[in-house]
């Protein structure tokens, strides 16, 4: 179906857009809107682009890291700055999708969409990234963790534009790694998870796990992460977190993957995830 | 023969630069003045009755130019046993049912206007496994054959079947006994370009179409039975192929959306494009079929097979394609792959209200070599072998008549499976890796090489016509649809004829100046090409030859004094031009006529196009050089009740080993290493075969690994790449070794076998085997998923 598509330069303009046309829609790379247009799935009126937005698509590292929604995923993949402040983000953006996808695909796109096997998120959640969300009379800052709500919603309402993604710089010690399932390698996860560890010899004084394609939407695996902090990081320790992790997860049966494997894949990323860092094999 | 310049080369394809440059073609880049977008409106229901359908706001769409239904349009029957018809009247029997098209003038009105049909229904019991099809009061998904007699069953009447020697004999002298059940799923051929036509009429009622086809004369003649349906008897089917983006199959049948796009360019008098996009390539075109097999073979002490019985079960889904033969083919490995006497097969198809398959490269092939070789292995586990070396001391030999009847002329499975073994490491390496969870694992394939008869022609014919400058145009009925035929064929060509390659060049399939050709399948196309293009060539040069001997001396006595009148000094050498210019003493070589012998001298080499000139302007004399030869393959059609028949002239034999290494944790598997060996009797192209091999080999793995359509209750869940994942680059990243056994058939073309097919037969089963032998975990239901490897790896802890 035809549609009125917008290109506004500025933040204001695409505002004003969105209030004369209640039924338009935000697009920025549009590998998820138009297919999505494509299918069928979703008719919109008028596509306003947000790609022409310069102040979107900025990455400034200082006192936090901002990361701008309209960054591309190539970005994140290549950007040395980026790749030194939160390999983690660049390391799973490297897995997200083709190289031409990832060549106009963005970050803000790819968590806006707020599918649960969103590549970029579970990577920022190990990060405790903040959602910098702006709207016409001001922006707000929110946790990541927050801004999904359940497959394909997000706590966005009309009109408000997701406008950079925001990180605290790391301790030194901290150690973080992005692991993804796929049938082949360029696919949607059947199950990610990202795990960020910093270590006290053998102790594990801060945990963060993240997992994509095993619940409704990106989410923090908390009991995980109590076990993995609750003594020495052995064997059964272990043990006990990958037992919680299995447990922890909501993984659906799709077309894609049975519930019990993914289940499955929570534990075994998880131990790998928690082994490979241990070893020292990731920063 | 001469000694070979151009075959067995690695010239680069003719094809090659244009479709890098994507200035080729194909029928989704062509256009006719006028043009209208035919679009088809697809069932909603896999069994039901239609009880109404209202085109109305259709009709009323600015810019349709036609709404048909079953119910205004001359019912045009199509399929293998004709029950299916293009456009469904009164009943829907799957998914992808036609029950109505539009004509528009933009694809986008046709789209709309099909959103704008309303079909009612009334739903209908339906079938989906051939075990609920062939229960007792099992709804029919047909209530008629096409005869409109009256059917009790959903088993179809297309039956192959086959004993030979004793079976209880062959059980009571085993030592070991193995059995197993093994699947393998519906598969999208998925084609680089989807399936599409161009369908154009005449003011008299004359058809061309643009077709996507392998067969284009089988769908000349099903064309003309639509015209003829339409009150157009007489009128005559053109079947032009345009550049084709891959086929594997689909091709083999006429469509229903072909038929929809004659009926609407008849309706409107203008030409009609039907195209599919890929998710309705996915949901629509027939997949290939499903196979549930049981196998159950024997050997003595030795290792020594003793009996084979193979038993078959086919999701037909709702109509029937050519398919349906795929049995014929099931009998190759079943009777003929490694010497097994005392055989039984059987093969059964099952209508369901599924989506109806139809044939794939290998045609049934990979689905029982599937069980043979993952079987075998079983076998060698049981007496203590080797598994390579059971498969070596089983091995074909030439000069063996199978349980088929089958007569191996040459066979280089020795050979193949010797190259493996030494390629792979694998003495030292199999079954000793399993601390690293890495496997070896290897597995045979046997098919028709020399074509395959299953139709009373199993011939082609080619046309030469070369041009006043020297040019050879090449007419050949076959089809390239990315393979590398023409590469074969224009190196053949040039071989035959004693002419350059770049002078050679292969005309357009199109059944008003081609000659007839039965389909481009069963690995045919160069073997049959070829044969018929050195017939037509030898042909080509006795007419040269013996006109050219008449006009040679005068030509050479020219050319002497031009070169004179350049080299005033120069002295020629005493030459006899009478005995010289005998016609059996001409030769014809990279473009140059000469007399045998003939000292070299530039006066005494004719260019070929000079010789052509000369012989054409020659007054009341004058004559051109077209010849055509019409080969058919010294086979015969099997006897299909008693499945025996060699139904081929030569067998093409190859095996495919890898090293695996298994994640136990993520059931990942990654190919270590590859090896596709295969007796090719000649190679005719070095990087065209290679190029063929390696497809093959990305294809076979995703049957093994990753490919499966998946549906529910009839409707397909995956109809995109989003959900259908076939192997890309990364999952081909791995060193692939790859041997051709020359084994120089006498039946082929130099010696060549057809292997167009055989690179994704043993795939799956090599694959198995690797896996078995890195963690002793076995999946029987293809495709192996790193989710069944795991969740068969959990069941084997539980014990």
């Amino acid at each position: 179906m035809p549609f009125d598509y917008h290109r506004p330069a500025t933040l204001e303009e695409a505002w004003r857009l969105a209030a004369a046309d209640p039924e338009a829609r935000f697009v920025a790379g549009g590998t998820d809107v138009m297919v999505r247009i494509r299918e069928g799935k979703i008719t919109p009126r008028a596509l306003i682009s947000l790609s022409r937005i310069s102040d979107l698509a900025r990455i400034a590292i200082g006192p936090t890291v901002v990361i701008g929604a309209g960054v591309r995923v190539a970005e994140l993949e290549r950007n040395a700055s980026i790749r030194h402040a939160l390999p983690v983000l660049s390391q799973a953006a490297a897995l997200l999708g083709s190289t031409q996808i990832r060549n106009v695909a963005t970050l803000g796109g790819n968590l806006c969409n707020a599918s649960p096997c969103a590549d970029l998120a579970p990577p920022l959640l190990v990060h405790d990234a903040r959602a910098r969300i702006a709207t016409v009379s001001g922006a707000r800052e929110i946790p990541l963790a927050t801004f999904f709500v359940g497959p394909r919603a997000s706590v966005l309402a009309p009109g408000e534009v997701l406008s950079a993604v925001v990180v605290d710089p790391p301790a030194p010690t901290a150690r973080a790694v992005f692991l993804k399932q796929g049938r082949v390698r360029m696919d949607i996860a059947l199950a990610s998870l990202a795990v960020l560890l910093e270590t006290d010899g053998q102790r594990c004084t801060r945990a963060r796990v993240a997992a994509g394609s095993l619940g409704p939407c990106p989410m923090r695996l908390t009991e995980t992460e109590a076990i993995l902090t609750s003594g020495t990081l052995d064997d059964a320790t272990l043990a006990r977190a990958r037992a919680a992790a299995e447990s922890e997860v909501r993984p659906i049966s799709d077309v894609r993957a049975g519930a019990d494997y993914r289940r499955h894949l929570a534990g075994a990323l998880l131990e790998r995830a928690v082994r490979s860092l241990l070893n020292g094999a990731e920063r | 023969m001469r000694e070979l310049r151009y075959v067995g080369t690695d010239a680069p394809r003719p094809d090659a630069a244009d479709k890098a440059a994507g200035r080729a073609p194909y029928i989704h880049d062509l256009s006719r003045p006028g043009m209208l977008f035919g679009k088809i409106k697809f069932s909603e229901h896999a069994s039901a009755r239609i009880k109404h359908i209202d085109t109305s706001r259709a009709e009323r769409l600015p810019g349709v130019r036609a709404v048909i239904t079953g119910e205004n349009t001359p019912e045009l029957r199509i399929g293998f046993l004709r029950d299916n018809f293009a456009l469904k009247k009164g009943r829907v029997r799957q998914f992808r049912d036609e029950v109505a098209a539009v004509a528009a003038i933009d694809p986008d009105i046709a789209a709309e206007a099909i959103e704008l049909i309303r079909v009612e229904y009334e739903p209908l019991p339906a079938v989906f496994t051939p075990e609920e099809a062939l229960a007792e009061g099992a709804p029919l998904v047909h209530e008629r054959d096409a005869d409109g007699r009256p059917v009790t069953t959903n088993l179809l009447g297309v039956q192959v079947h086959h004993e030979s020697g004793d079976l209880a004999a062959g059980e009571r002298a085993s030592k070991h006994i193995v059995e197993g059940e093994f699947s393998t799923p519906l598969i999208q051929q998925a084609c680089m370009g989807t399936a599409g036509c161009i369908a154009e009429m005449d003011v008299r009622g004359n058809l061309t179409i643009w077709a996507k086809t392998q067969i284009p004369f089988l769908a000349q003649k099903d064309f003309i039975r639509a015209l003829e349906a339409m009150g157009l008897s007489g009128r005559n089917a053109r079947v032009i192929v345009p550049t084709l983006g891959g086929a594997f199959g689909t091709g083999l049948d006429t469509h229903a959306y072909e038929h929809i796009a004659i009926l609407l360019a008849h309706r409107t008098g203008r030409p009609v494009k039907v195209v599919y996009d890929r998710r309705e390539e996915f949901a629509n075109l027939s997949p290939r079929q499903s196979a549930r097999t049981r196998v159950v073979q024997g050997c003595d002490a030795e290792g020594r097979l003793t009996f084979r019985r193979v038993e078959v079960l086919q999701d037909n889904g709702a109509y029937t394609s050519w398919g349906a033969t795929y049995p014929t083919v099931m009998l190759i490995p079943a009777t003929s792959l490694y010497k097994v006497q005392n055989v039984w097969f059987d093969a059964k198809l099952v209508y369901t209200n599924n989506t109806y398959a139809q044939a794939m490269r290998g045609y049934g092939n990979p689905e029982v070599t599937w069980p043979i070789e993952c079987l075998l292995d079983e076998l060698a586990e049981k007496v203590g072998m080797d598994p390579l070396e059971l498969r070596l001391l089983n091995r074909n030999t030439p000069g063996e008549k199978t349980p088929m009847g089958l007569d191996i002329t040459t066979c280089g499975l020795g050979e193949c499976l010797e190259f493996a073994k030494k390629s792979l490491d694998w003495t030292n390496k199999r079954g000793k890796q399993k601390d690293k969870r890495r496997g070896l694992g290897v597995a045979s394939l046997v098919h028709v090489g020399g074509s395959g008869r299953i139709y009373r022609s199993d011939g082609g014919g080619v046309i030469l016509k070369l041009d006043d400058f020297g040019n050879v145009n090449v007419s050949y009925g076959g089809v390239e649809m990315g393979q590398g035929l023409h590469s074969a064929l224009t190196l053949g060509v040039a071989e035959a004829l004693g002419v350059l390659p770049e002078k050679v060049s292969i005309n357009p399939t199109d059944t008003s100046t081609c000659p007839w050709d039965v389909g481009t399948h069963a690995s045919r196309g160069a073997f049959i090409a070829l044969n018929a293009a050195t017939r037509a060539a030898d042909k080509a040069r006795k007419k040269i030859f013996a006109l050219a001997s008449e006009i040679y001396a005068a030509e050479a006595k020219k050319s002497l004094a031009a070169f004179q009148k350049k080299n005033p000094s120069y002295q020629p050498p005493a030459y006899d031009y009478a005995a010289a210019a005998r016609a059996d003493n001409l030769e014809l070589e990279a473009g140059f006529l000469f007399p045998k012998g003939a000292p070299d001298e530039p006066w005494l080499k004719m260019e070929i196009g000079k010789v052509l000139r000369a012989l054409h302007f020659r007054g009341a004399q004058g004559q051109m050089i077209i010849e055509e030869a019409f080969y058919e393959p010294p086979s015969t059609l099997p006897d299909w009740s008693k499945g025996v028949g060699n139904m081929s002239a030569s067998y093409a034999y190859g095996v495919q080993a890898f090293e695996v290494e298994v994640d136990t944790e993520t059931g990942n598997v990654k190919i270590l290493k590859g090896v596709s060996a295969h007796d090719v009797g000649r190679v005719l192209n070095q990087q065209t075969l290679r190029g063929q091999v390696q497809g093959g080999l990305a294809q076979g793995i995703g049957y093994a690994l990753y490919e499966e359509v998946k549906t529910h209750e009839g409707r397909v869940l995956n109809p995109s790449f989003t959900d259908y994942k076939i192997p890309t680059a990364h999952e081909m990243a791995f060193p692939v070794d790859i041997f051709f056994a020359e084994t120089n058939d006498p039946a082929g073309p130099f010696g060549a076998k057809g292997v167009g097919e055989p690179g994704l037969v043993p795939t799956a089963p090599a694959l198995a085997n690797a896996i078995y032998d890195a963690i002793g975990v076995r999946i029987h239901d293809l495709p192996i998923t790193p989710e069944k490897i795991v969740m068969a790896l959990k069941n084997k802890k539980k014990g």
